[in-house]
Parts: structure tokens; sequence; C-alpha cells
């Protein structure tokens, strides 16, 4: 008994020091936001209210004017209705510098949880260039496993007046792109954001791998081989992407394997093709599983 | 009781991450319990830390003590979180025997649920939990695992055990993505500088079929300083077009730029030019028309003759004329000095001795830029990571 008392001591003792949990995080279903708290309201300058509205205001021709092209889009009702084999048609490019505004870049560096940095900058040649060098070393705290990633990532996709739209993309089925990379592996991550908690960290994958050297590289990769996942984790039930509900595209690179160090990837555009020799619709097996075992 | 407590010992300093020794300090300042408290505390050590030869033998070794101690196995799930942490400096942690070695420790049948409930409420949580950790270990290290393994995982947790959904989940997806890469790189990547560099220079000419990979000493130039090899790319078309280029204007040896295989990087040069303006615009007109287009049709009555239609055979535009510059080859050198690459301009000379009549200019790429990680030492290594210090990019 004296020693279950000491116990308590230390366990008071410790609480005082530092939170910590004795067991694990009890976290099922619920999550306050969409960052699963990695947004940290501190680390953010919010204007005033005031200034807010007055900002606010002062986008509102810009929107309306946007807001206009719409609907008049809507009332022209004139969508193109076949989709031309071997067009591709673009989505991101790297033309200036507002096509790099359209991305947001990130390490684990911006959650003091590793030491990686990682910048997009725009080339003489036209296109993007992600560079920076990825560490995978960190401070051992005890919450933190592993570290080391770099990703960019574009803005969500918006209507006018700021309100969340998604993109359309079921008429094709080819992502296209033309990279010079440094011979890493990267992930290229198609984002589906959905309106419910459970949804909101669905995304879809693939690698992309880089030859390197200095030669472009052209990809085609089908959307039928991206794979789903949430939170970095493989789910067990898979699913074609939903193509009318891509909200980002990104992607990522990590040091995982002891490859710490520099990385570079040029990116001359992103873009989508409807390859009709193209008939896969998803590539990985969709067969019944014994209950109780899988998605469990 | 003592066990218990050795247990409940270990598992509050692993949940807790209170250092061994800050344990020992705050029991201690309990002074009426001070001196019985002492004599009764176990020491702790950890054996991997101890160990005088990290190897796989004496890793092996130690778990085998460990099964062979006593009959009850006491604190094994400690034991493995131990050995995990302990694999890499052994130079275990890609070893698929080690991890099965580690399995084996786990007591055969007791963990596995005989209802259903126990099923779903995860019987034996913490032993459960510590193979999850061990599979996500190796799927960490790549290591796939076999069907042996889960025979094993099948005699220690049942077919319901969460550790077995872990394996067939990882069976299911990592052969999927093994081979995947169109550039395979040997797993391990070879460690020889020079088979390494022969392997990215393949791998980057691999663009073009018809590429010649060669390997030159710089012994057979004279009057050359360093004495090293350089592994050299290139094909007749590039040959071609250096013949093509035009004399007056440069080409520049460029680099030196990384290039990585698995977690192994080399530096290569790259001999390039300008891009021909005049020539890429060529090739853009001549691009066949497209008889589908009915925008701007021509009417052949009125005005001028309508200009013959080009050629439909006509030559192509090598995938070597970039829009940002024409490539002609691709080098890498042992030590990646300018003399070596003067050597290999030297060297190629004698395939194209058209080389001899351009100018070759430098264009070197500082190495150590402001975003390169300086290599630690030992000193450093010991230090906290200052994460103040690091600016939010």
């Amino acid at each position: 008994m004296i020693k279950l008392r000491n116990f308590e001591k230390i366990l008071k003792h410790a609480n005082k020091a530092v939170s910590f949990h004795t067991s694990s995080i009890n976290e099922t279903f619920w999550v306050k936001e969409k960052k699963s708290g990695y947004s940290n309201p501190k680390n953010h300058n919010f204007p005033s209210k005031k200034e807010l509205i007055v900002e606010g205001f002062k986008e509102l021709k810009s929107e309306i004017a946007l807001w206009r092209e719409e609907v008049s889009e809507k009332l022209r009702m004139d969508p193109i209705v076949v989709y031309r084999p071997g067009e591709v048609d673009v989505v991101y490019d790297f033309q200036d510098r507002n096509d790099i505004d359209k991305w947001v870049v990130t390490s684990d560096s911006d959650h003091n949880e590793g030491k990686s940095k990682a910048s997009l900058e725009l080339t003489n040649a036209e296109s993007g260039l992600f560079h920076g060098f990825v560490d995978s070393q960190f401070l051992k705290d005890g919450k933190i496993k592993r570290t080391g990633y770099a990703n960019m990532r574009t803005l969500r996709v918006k209507k006018s007046f700021k309100r969340d739209a998604t993109f359309d993309w079921t008429m094709y089925n080819t992502l296209v792109m033309k990279v010079r990379g440094d011979g890493r592996s990267y992930l290229i991550n198609l984002n589906t954001e959905g309106y419910f908690d459970l949804m909101w960290d669905d995304a879809y994958h693939y690698a992309l791998y880089t030859r390197g050297g200095p030669h472009w590289q052209d990809v085609k990769i089908p959307f039928s081989k991206f794979f789903r996942s949430s939170k970095g984790r493989i789910q067990d039930r898979q699913c074609p992407i939903p193509l009318h509900l891509v909200t980002h595209v990104g992607f990522s690179v990590s040091a995982k394997g002891q490859s710490d160090g520099p990385f570079n990837l040029e990116i001359a555009y992103i873009g989508l093709e409807f390859d009709p020799s193209n008939q896969e619709e998803f590539a990985y097996e969709m067969y019944q599983q014994d209950k109780y075992i899988v998605a469990n | 009781m003592i066990n218990f407590h050795r247990t409940l010992r270990a598992v509050i300093q692993r949940n807790l991450r209170i250092p061994q020794n800050s344990f020992t300090r705050n029991l201690s300042s309990d002074e009426s319990q001070k001196k019985k408290e002492k004599a009764k505390l176990p020491i702790v050590r950890n054996p991997f830390d101890n160990a005088q030869q990290k190897t796989k033998e004496t890793f092996v070794d130690m778990v085998s003590i460990f099964e062979k101690r006593d009959v009850h196995r006491r604190n094994h799930v400690e034991f493995i979180y131990a050995a995990l942490k302990n694999m890499e400096e052994f130079g275990v942690h890609t070893d698929i025997e080690v991890y099965k070695s580690l399995i084996e420790v786990m007591p055969k049948g007791k963990f596995i649920p005989t209802n259903i409930f126990q099923a779903e409420f995860m019987h034996y949580p913490k032993q459960q939990q510590c193979i999850i950790d061990l599979l996500e270990q190796m799927e960490d290290n790549g290591v796939i695992p076999d069907y042996e393994m889960e025979a094993m995982l099948m005699n220690v947790f049942g077919k319901r055990g969460h550790p077995l959904r872990k394996y067939w989940r990882m069976m299911y997806w990592m052969p999927k993505f093994k081979n995947l890469s169109p550039w395979p790189v040997p797993n391990p990547a070879p460690s020889d500088i020079q088979e390494l560099a022969t392997l990215a220079v393949e791998r980057m000419c691999s663009i073009d079929i018809k590429s010649k990979i060669e390997m030159f000493h710089t012994e057979e130039v004279e009057d050359s300083i360093d004495k090293t090899w350089i592994i050299s790319g290139m094909s007749e078309e590039q040959s071609q077009l250096l013949t093509e280029h035009k004399k007056p204007n440069p080409i520049y040896i460029e680099g030196p730029s990384l290039i990585w295989l698995r977690n192994k990087s080399v530096h290569y040069f790259t001999l390039r030019s300008d891009p021909d303006l005049e020539k890429l615009e060529k090739y853009k007109k001549r691009q066949i028309e497209d008889t589908d287009d009915v925008s701007k049709l021509s009417t052949p009555f009125f005005g001028t003759m309508t200009p013959p239609r080009p050629s439909a055979l006509a030559k192509q535009r090598s995938v070597h004329e970039q829009n940002d510059g024409t490539i002609f080859a691709i080098c890498a050198t042992g030590t990646s000095t300018k003399d070596s690459l003067l050597s290999w301009i030297r060297l190629l000379e004698k395939s194209n001795p058209c080389l001899s009549e351009i100018p070759v200019l430098f264009k070197f790429k500082s190495i150590v830029g402001s975003n390169i990680v300086p290599v630690s030492t030992e000193s450093d290594k010991k230090k906290p990571l200052d994460l103040e210090k690091i600016k939010v990019v």
C-alpha cells in the first residue's frame, strides 16, 4: 500500500510538470477541427473584426465578377460533351507568381516536429521547383515517433464569394504531368475532403517515381491506380477515387529509409486526359472478406 | 510482489517517459521510506545498451537467453519494445529472421481469445499492441513478412488477433509497391561509389535507349592532375546534335546536381547548350496540319497561292532538345573536380572531334548552399534540438 501511495505522489508531481497520457489517447470519432490539432491559432495573426469587414468589402467587386461568370456559364447551357482523346487539359501550371500562390508548402518544422524545410519557386523554364531538404532528426519528446517530410498542396477549390467547391474530373481518366525529379519517389495526394468529420481526411494516393537527371519526364497515371487513405493510413475499404469531389492536389516527400537530404522536384504542368485505351475501373481487388476482420 | 513492482515500474517509466534516474530521485525524496526503498528497488539495466559487440549474433543470443531464463518469461512486452528500439544499432532492422525471433518470445496459445467478447475487445491489449508496433517497424523499414510469420502470429493470437489483421494488410499492400518503380535499384543500394555512379548514369540515360555508358580513366589523358574514373553517358543522337551545334556558341558543363538511388545520392554533371530557338521554331512549324480543324479553311480561288504542305517525312525533334536547352552528355566522376571534368571533355573529343572547336564553359552550382544541413558531429548530437531557432517556411 505504501508503495502505491508513493506512486500516486509521483503521478501528481508529474501531472503538474507536463500534461501527458497514461493510456492511449481516447479520441475515437469526434474531431474538433479539420487540422486535428495542427492548426495553432497562436501562429495566426488574425486581423480584427473591423479590418475583416473592410477587407471583405474590397473583395466584393472581384467576387461579383466571378459570380456573374458562373451564372452566365450556367445560362449558356453549353457543357463540353466530348472530351477528345489525346488532348491534355492543364489544371495547374507555373507561368507566373500567381500560379505559385495557389500552393501551400508545409513541412514538419512548421509544427516544431522536425528540421525539414521546403519551398516552391518559379524557375526560368516556366516551371515550379519544389525543393528543400528532409531530415528525420527530431526532439525525442515521447510523442513524435518519426518525422522528416515536406508537402506542397493547392488551396481549396472555391466558387464565388469564397464558397467551397470541388473539381469535377469525371470526364477524364488519366492524370498527366511533366516533371523533372531527382530520383526520389514522391507521393501524389488527391484530397477529397467531405462534409462530415469522418470524411475530412479522405485522400487518394499514388507514387510518383522520378528518373532524375536533366531530362523532363512525362507522367501518365490512370486514376484507377489511386488508393484510398485517411490520416496516412491505407483503408481496408477501398473504392475508386470520386473524381467529382477532388478538393486539393498535392505532393509529398519523406526522409524514409535514411534518405535524409536535399530534394528537387520541378513541375511544368499538371493536367488531365481522357484516354479511351484505359478501361480499368479500379486497380485493387474488391472481393468480399470474412465478417469482423476487415475495417475493424 | 517484487516482480509485480518491477513490471509496474517499467510500465510507468515507459508511459510517463520519465528517465530512470529521475524515477529513483523522486522515490528517494520521500525521506521516511528512503532507506527501505533503496534496498528494495531492483536495478533495471538495458541489456542491449550494454552489449559489447553490436552484431546480429549477439542480438539473437540475447533474445534466446531471455527466452530460456524462466518459464514465465516475465516482462516479455518490455523486452520486445527494448529490442525493437535497439535493432538499428545492431544493424538488424531489415532482417526478417530477427523479427521472427522476437515474435517467438510470445507464449503460444495463451492469448488466443476463446469467445466473441474477448475477440472484439482486444484480448491481452498490451501484448497485441506490442506485436502491432513490431509489424509497424517492419513496414517502416520495408521488410515484407512471409507466410511463416503468419503461422507464428496465428499460434500466438489466433485468427481474430489484431496483429494478424495488420499482417494481412501488409501482405496485401507491400508486395504491390515493392517492384513498382520503373527504375529498379538493388536493395540495399551498392555502397561502392563507382558502381552507384554507373547505376545513376544508366538511369538518367534511360531516356534514350541508344545511349552508351562508358567508363573512362583520366590516366589516359596527358597532363591530367586527378587520377580517377569517369562514368559518361552519351547517345549517337547526342553526338549528332553536337556536330550540328553552331560553333561560336558555347556549351556548358553544368553541375553538380544530385540524383538519389534509394538512400544514396550521386553528384552528376551535364554537358549542355542554350536552346536553339530557330530550330525549335522550325519543329513547331513542321507539325503536321490538323485536317479536322475547319476553323481556318482557305479559298483557293483568290489571292496568293497556298504554300506547299510540309513533307510528312521530316526530322523529328529529339528528346535531348528541350525548351530549356540541349543536352549532349551526362557524367559522374570520382572526384567531381574541374580537372576531372576537363579530362572528360578531352576523352569525349576522341569520338566527337567537333568538341575541340566549341568553347566549353563551366557553370558550377555550389554544393554547400544555405539550405543544406551541416553534417552533425558527435558533440552536436548530444545537444537537444534547438527548435526555437527553426524558422517556419
